[in-house]
């Protein structure tokens, strides 16, 4: 037989396995006939019967193309999670051989790497106008799947892969070249050990933030948070076999089935689940998550599909050069450049843009990805605020702009000269004073009766304003009614007594007396006795949370938490005193739905930076519980992760002062982004910080963790945090932490 | 006493005996006497304890349980319900000044008289910052010094220049100055300054501890006195709080190193029979009005103790208050009369008024005659910085005299393992004389007849300071 | 030299021991459904993190805790005429029939190997602050000891001693006490392995860990 008939019989028997793992039992009927008639052929080749092979196998060859056509009409999206996890589907090493015209891999070499799961490659292109090339660099990111070679780790890449990534792209920065970043990944490797999953995260996704090249984003496998470490981009491209979700159907369904340790979802579930999450490329681009969709041949790319990687060329290049486009300062001739782009029959081999920017460009650059972040997801929150009250809130930001503009850049800038003039005649007045009086002052002292003084102030009764001794709590948790005792989960290694609840939950606020374990307290412990009795003005409150996915059943779960929590949402925005220190506040509380954050949680977190950074105020975060990011609302939750980041670093640059105070558990997303990126953050005792919880990990790394492996200690030893306080100090060391870090006037830098 | 129209309700009640050793037998005892059933508790190590050889002989059905721990406040409310109580005596030590416990008796949900003043009371002035305060508001005499906690550091200073120029005025050779954590307490975060230039350091050294320790830098500012002696007012009152009434005054001047009681007498002086270099009649009286100025002041519904220092020049400072039945009670009711009759027991008094009878009696119906001491016997052994003794007691015997209480859980003339959980206290031996030559006397006789042996794990001797209270007998209420 | 071989045999012999499981304070105990015969385990998880099966429930305080068993074993008796009452703390509740594991046979020949210092008196004992940090954080194995050093924290007639190690420098192999346990004079505190000693320590356990079955 023919050595190239075998080849593409090869070919075609890895084809009729690819249909048989996607769809994992369904339409057996056409996987059947497949392998029938690819058998009868291959028995014929086999011993010389066929007369025409060559026209034989294209026939079947035609077959295959025909029921892969119609396939790929019933896919669901569960089928095309299948897809991107198939050791067929092309890989980053495919894209870099196929799509770029040159490479070099900087990240490391095969398993020879700092984390095989990262991929880092500096790739050229060339283009070339009439007769002239041009050769473009870019820097080429992306997690490698590697065919499901097991040290790539399938793309679930460990936190110093994204801090190689992240290292790399500030090199992109330094030389001004383009990122393209590939995303191919299930999600996040859950480890803490340094320099944690979480906070990596965090300090990528902080980073794009302000990036001052273009970058451009492809989504196969956009799991959550492993996604978002690469995928701030300009441009967002999505495959359209991919999927970019909140989180694995399988994570999905072991939440909504409740699993417990071990237990395993079934298929309908997962199903179910996917289906639910809307995950595909189509979805997202409805939501504005992504930009563009590229299409793949039926049943997904492979990478024998070079007509695809010639398209994928195209548009990463024609992305690339719209970004570029669009940072231009002449409208017309931007418009003009962009609507020759868009056209699809244009060859963008053949037109050639610069890709460095001016420096003018480069802020304008940022600030178009900002505003673009900022404006997503708007829509998935319901904002029951009355129109009025929305256009008065517009207009007053309207009118207030120049005011706040004067006060603070000029009138602040001069206040200090005139003080200074002040204290120096006050000084001159007081020393004349003192010369004036001084022959009265002499006689005085000589008058009898001077000594008793001394006793007088030693032994009666002087004046005090009690302040911060015995104090008493402005708010007790209701446990405080119930005469019950608990036990404190130190008892066994420290010994601690069971603590009566009316002393632990009243007096004690929640403290073990014994060994200092926080039990957790309501979030309107903290509001209440935090901050100044009377000094809270809540805003936005009427943002609230929905169910903007439709996900089954979830409607009544969001309305149940609201009741539960007297909520409207998970999140909290209010502007609040503490020794009138002004602040805005955003609270986020794991007293509803766990403390997970949506797209009214984002909303209401943008607003109240976006308020800070306008009043000058100082912006603290306080988490008193955080699960994640609302799974149930799928890629409108996990934008939030990007989109809140933006708004902290906006505010950062500001000149704004940023503190995040972590209490009870916090975990995932939002860990991961907005919160793990301030430079001060702070936890309470007895709190866990971390990116995944130990179900899961165990779920995906198949490691036991240490009963402690999420304690605040070990985030602060790691460096992650910069202190732990005692819940009864928080007041003080809040203002304290305000004096020291945000300086004389808590604001500026 | 007791007013026999209300025994019906007192005995309507049942009180749990929340202590150990000693104090638990003469609850147990003041109970019988006033007919009120009782229930005591026990811990494993404490099994072979007087208190649980009389509970179980003279006590009634769920009068006895085993619990793991004395200071398990849960334990003893669990075992309250389950033996139906209706009060909770705390004794000395352990809960009696602990308020969140008097509260929580008070507050649960299945309610109980605790037996000693109300919550409010034993917080008030379990703060000594607030005790002082309250004080000078009365214009009672406290230590000289801040009476509130200092955080500046320039105040700070200028108040100890204040002592030290105070102390120089009266005359006082070497001026000392204390410097000690507000919120602290059992001596931790204190130090001495002896010079001004000094101070400085100090003060931001105790401050600096206090803040890591306490979580507060606040300090007090104190003159440090070095030649008192200790004295202390006998308080007892009704629930009405209107109407106390005091039982005397004790010395407690005769302590170990570590500044524990061993001897104490009543009355507090003897200026009849001794010279002092002040007119300690009239301390004696100050000190009696000034307590019970306060105690009419707070409100005061329970027995307590006024804690004094006198001066060598005989000015009485305010220490603090025990809001609690104290060790040394016996001393004081041995010398005092009801209308004449003897065989006062304060703790009977104690739980009889605290389950809500009146007192029954003004001022004027108490009277005071003789002397009495008491004499704390303990393993220990005085020589080496007093160091409690640990082993088996083999013998414990003394003579019998109708002048001498002695008040022991430790049993007589049978093997006794010291338990090691606990105070060191074996015994209080109780003397009275109809003065205080004869009190010294007897107190003589009954050390010289006292047989107390025993040997440790390494067949060592036992250890008592017998031969320190003998030697001290002499030098008591000389001053 | 120790002959392990012949104290494994000796310990193979007789390898049960009976646990008492005791009320640890007062309250109203409701038992599990266990009866003699059954077989329960002890804390599980390569840290021990997961609690042993539940044998009772004691109330106290409105306060329910699980009386778990601290071991593997077979339950020999159940005092199933307490379901329901009131008991005092230390009231016996269950026997557990328990077959030595590895990791006590290991201990019982470590106790034989290791230098022991041992409780001078009866009295309750803590590391000294310094140690017990060291040895919270990580574990014994990190603490090095040196002769006369200030180790423990003798709590006896409510007055607290410094006690100091006497014996050969190495590093704390054992730890033979608990928080808040009173223990005998004469009662071991830790086993001590001398830094050089460490590989014949080692070798004794793989022995063990190998000749030793569980069920």
């Amino acid at each position: 037989m023919d050595n190239s008939i075998e080849k593409r019989l090869h070919n075609l028997r890895e084809r009729l396995s690819y249909i048989t793992d996607v769809f994992a039992g369904k339409h057996s009927d056409s996987t059947v006939m497949l392998e029938e008639r690819l058998t009868f052929f291959a028995g014929r080749a086999m011993s010389g019967a066929s007369e025409n092979a060559y026209a034989e196998l294209a026939t079947v060859e035609d077959l295959f193309a025909h029921v892969e056509r119609r396939l790929d009409k019933t896919l669901s999206p569960m089928d095309k999670v299948r897809i991107v996890r198939h050791p067929q589907r092309f890989c980053l090493r495919d894209i870099l051989e196929n799509v770029y015209d040159n490479f070099t891999e900087v990240g490391g070499q095969d398993e020879h790497s700092l984390d095989p799961g990262m991929l880092i490659a500096r790739a050229v292109i060339t283009r070339s106008r009439g007769k002239k090339k041009y050769m473009q660099s870019i820097m080429v990111i992306g997690q490698e799947k590697g065919h499901g070679a097991e040290y790539r780790n399938g793309g679930s890449v460990k936190p110093w892969g994204n801090a190689k990534a992240l290292q790399y792209m500030n090199v992109a920065e330094t030389e001004g070249i383009p990122i393209h970043t590939y995303i191919f990944t299930p999600g996040s490797y859950p480890v803490e050990d340094y320099p944690g999953a979480a906070q990596q995260i965090a300090k990528n996704i902080y980073n794009m933030a302000g990036l001052s090249v273009p970058i451009v984003a492809v989504v196969s496998e956009g799991g959550s948070g492993g996604a978002e470490a690469i995928g701030l981009a300009d441009k967002r491209l999505m495959l359209s076999h991919g999927y970019y979700s909140v989180i694995s159907p399988e994570g999905a369904a072991a939440i909504e089935g409740r699993l417990k340790n071990g237990e395993r979802a079934s298929p309908e579930l997962i199903e179910h689940c996917a289906a639910h999450l809307k995950i595909q490329a189509e979805d997202n681009l409805r939501f504005g998550y992504v930009d563009k969709i590229i299409q793949e041949p039926p049943l997904g790319a492979r990478p024998w599909h070079f007509d695809f990687f010639r398209s994928l060329r195209q548009d990463v290049i024609r992305a690339t050069d719209e970004v570029v486009i669009s940072t231009r300062k002449m409208p017309v001739l931007r418009g003009l450049a962009l609507a020759r782009h868009r056209n699809p029959e244009t060859d963008i081999d053949g037109l050639y843009i610069r890709w460095g920017l001016s420096g003018a460009a480069k802020a304008r650059l940022v600030h178009r990805r900002q505003q673009k972040f900022l404006r997503l997801s708007r829509q998935a929150a319901r904002d029951r605020r009355p129109f009025l009250t929305k256009t008065a809130t517009t207009f007053l930001d309207w009118i207030s702009k120049p005011w706040v503009s004067f006060k603070y850049d000029f009138y602040h800038k001069h206040q200090r000269q005139i003080s200074t003039l002040m204290e120096e005649i006050n000084n001159e007045i007081d020393m004349i004073k003192y010369r004036l009086l001084s022959p009265w002052r002499k006689l005085r002292c000589r008058l009898p009766g001077r000594q008793d003084d001394k006793a007088q102030e030693l032994t009666t009764l002087s004046t005090w304003e009690e302040s911060g001794r015995s104090r008493k709590w402005n708010y007790l948790s209701p446990r405080y009614k119930i005469d019950r005792t608990l036990t404190c989960p130190n008892s066994e290694s420290y010994g601690c007594l069971d603590l009566w609840g009316p002393d632990l939950f009243a007096e004690f606020a929640g403290v073990c007396s014994h060994c200092g374990y926080h039990f957790p307290m309501e979030p309107e412990w903290y509001v209440h006795n935090v901050f100044d009795a009377g000094s809270i003005i809540e805003f936005n409150s009427e943002i609230e949370a929905g169910n903007p996915l439709d996900f089954p059943d979830f409607s009544d779960k969001i309305t149940a938490a609201k009741e539960k929590a007297r909520a409207k949402s998970g999140c909290m925005t209010f502007e609040a005193r503490i020794d009138n220190i002004k602040m805005v506040v955003a609270m986020l509380m794991g007293t509803f739905r766990g403390g997970s954050v949506g797209a009214a949680e984002g909303y209401k977190f943008v607003e109240a930076a976006a308020r800070a950074a306008k009043k000058r105020y100082p912006f603290l975060a306080y988490v008193h519980g955080t699960a994640g990011i609302r799974i149930q609302e799928g890629t409108h939750g996990v934008i939030q992760m990007p989109r809140c980041t933006v708004a902290v670093r906006r505010y950062i640059e500001a000149g704004g002062l940023y503190m995040v105070l972590y209490d009870t558990n916090s975990f995932a997303g939002p860990v991961a982004s907005f919160l793990g990126c301030s430079p001060y953050q702070f936890a309470v005792r007895s709190s866990n910080i971390g990116f995944a919880g130990p179900g899961v990990i165990k779920e995906t790394t198949g490691m036991d963790i240490p009963p402690k492996y999420h304690r605040s200690y070990r985030a602060l030893s790691r460096g992650h945090i910069q202190g732990i306080w005692d819940r009864r100090q928080i007041r003080p060391n809040i203002k304290q932490a305000l004096l020291t870090i945000g300086g004389r006037n808590l604001y500026y830098r | 006493m007791s007013t026999t129209q209300s025994d019906d309700t007192l005995r309507k009640h049942k009180i749990l005996v929340a202590n150990r050793g000693e104090i638990a037998i003469r609850i147990m005892r003041a109970c019988k006497k006033l007919g009120i059933p009782y229930t005591a508790v026990y811990t494993a190590e404490d099994a072979a304890s007087g208190h649980v050889r009389l509970a179980r002989a003279e006590g009634g059905e769920k009068s006895l349980f085993r619990v793991s721990s004395y200071h398990d406040a849960n334990e003893l409310m669990c075992v309250a319900d389950d033996a139906s109580c209706t009060a909770v005596h705390p004794g000395y030590g352990f809960f009696a000044e602990d308020f969140r416990f008097a509260r929580r008796v008070a507050k649960r949900d299945r309610k109980m008289i605790f037996i000693g003043p109300s919550w409010k009371i034993i917080r008030e002035l379990g703060d000594k910052i607030n005790t002082k305060r309250l004080a000078r508001s009365l214009e009672v005499p406290t230590v000289p010094g801040s009476d509130r906690p200092i955080y500046d550091e320039m105040e700070a200073e200028r108040i100890a220049k204040t002592i030290f120029e105070f102390q120089q005025q009266q005359g006082i050779r070497h001026p000392l100055v204390l410097v000690k954590a507000s919120a602290g307490g059992g001596g931790m975060g204190i130090e001495e300054v002896y010079d001004p230039d000094q101070f400085r350091s100090v003060y931001r050294r105790v401050r600096n501890y206090a803040l890591r320790q306490f979580k507060d830098e606040g300090v007090l500012i104190e003159q440090r006195i070095m030649d008192f002696n200790h004295l202390e007012v006998q308080i007892v009152s009704d629930r009405t709080g209107k109407n106390p009434v005091h039982f005397g005054t004790r010395n407690c001047s005769i302590q170990s190193t570590g500044l524990q009681k061993r001897i104490e007498v009543a009355p507090g002086f003897t200026p009849e029979v001794i010279n002092y270099s002040f007119d300690a009649q009239k301390v004696l009286d100050d000190i009696v009005a000034y307590s019970l100025k306060m105690a009419r002041s707070v409100g005061y519904d329970n027995v307590g103790t006024w804690e004094w220092i006198v001066t060598r020049q005989g000015a009485p400072y305010l220490m603090e208050v025990n809001t609690r039945i104290q060790v040394e009670n016996g001393v004081s009711a041995r010398i005092a009369k009801i209308r004449g009759q003897d065989g006062v027991d304060l703790i009977a008094e104690q739980i009889r008024t605290g389950l809500g009878e009146h007192l029954g009696y003004t001022q004027d119906d108490i009277s005071f005659e003789g002397v009495s001491i008491e004499y704390r016997l303990i393993a220990e052994d005085p020589e080496n910085n007093f160091t409690p003794w640990v082993g088996q007691i083999e013998c414990f015997e003394w003579e019998k005299a109708p002048w001498l209480t002695m008040l022991t859980h430790v049993p007589e003339r049978l093997p006794y393992e010291i338990p090691t959980e606990f105070d060191p206290n074996l015994a209080l031996a109780i003397v009275y004389g109809k003065d205080i030559r004869q009190t010294r006397e007897r107190g003589i006789a009954f050390l010289d007849s006292l047989c107390l042996t025993g040997k440790d794990n390494r067949g060592n001797g036992l250890k008592s300071n017998e031969a320190f209270l003998k030697a001290n007998t002499e030098r008591i209420l000389h001053f | 030299m120790l002959n392990i071989s012949q104290l494994l045999d000796e310990i193979k012999a007789s390898p049960y021991r009976e646990i008492v499981v005791v009320a640890p304070h007062t309250g109203k105990i409701t038992f599990a459904e266990i009866a003699p015969g059954d077989r329960v385990h002890g804390p599980q998880g390569q840290w021990k993190e997961l609690p042993g099966d539940r044998l009772a429930t004691l109330e106290r305080e409105r306060n329910p805790k699980p009386v778990c068993a601290p071991e593997n074993g077979e339950i020999s008796l159940v005092h199933k005429e307490l379901n329901g009452c009131f008991v005092e703390a230390g009231t016996p509740l269950v026997v557990l029939r328990h077959m030595l594991t590895r990791d006590e046979v290991q201990r019982t020949i470590l106790q034989k190997t290791l230098h022991l210092f041992l409780a001078p008196e009866r009295a309750k004992y803590y590391f000294t602050p310094e140690a017990d940090k060291k040895i919270r954080s990580s574990d014994a194995h990190s603490v090095t000891v040196r002769d006369g050093m200030e180790l423990f924290i003798m709590s006896r007639m409510k007055r607290e001693v410094p006690l100091h190690y006497t014996g050969p420098d190495g590093v704390i192999y054992e730890v033979y006490f608990k928080y808040n346990e009173n223990l005998d004079a004469g009662a071991p505190l830790i086993g001590v392995c001398p830094q050089a000693h460490l590989h014949v320590i080692h070798d004794m356990i793989i022995r063990v860990q190998t000749e030793w079955t569980e069920t």
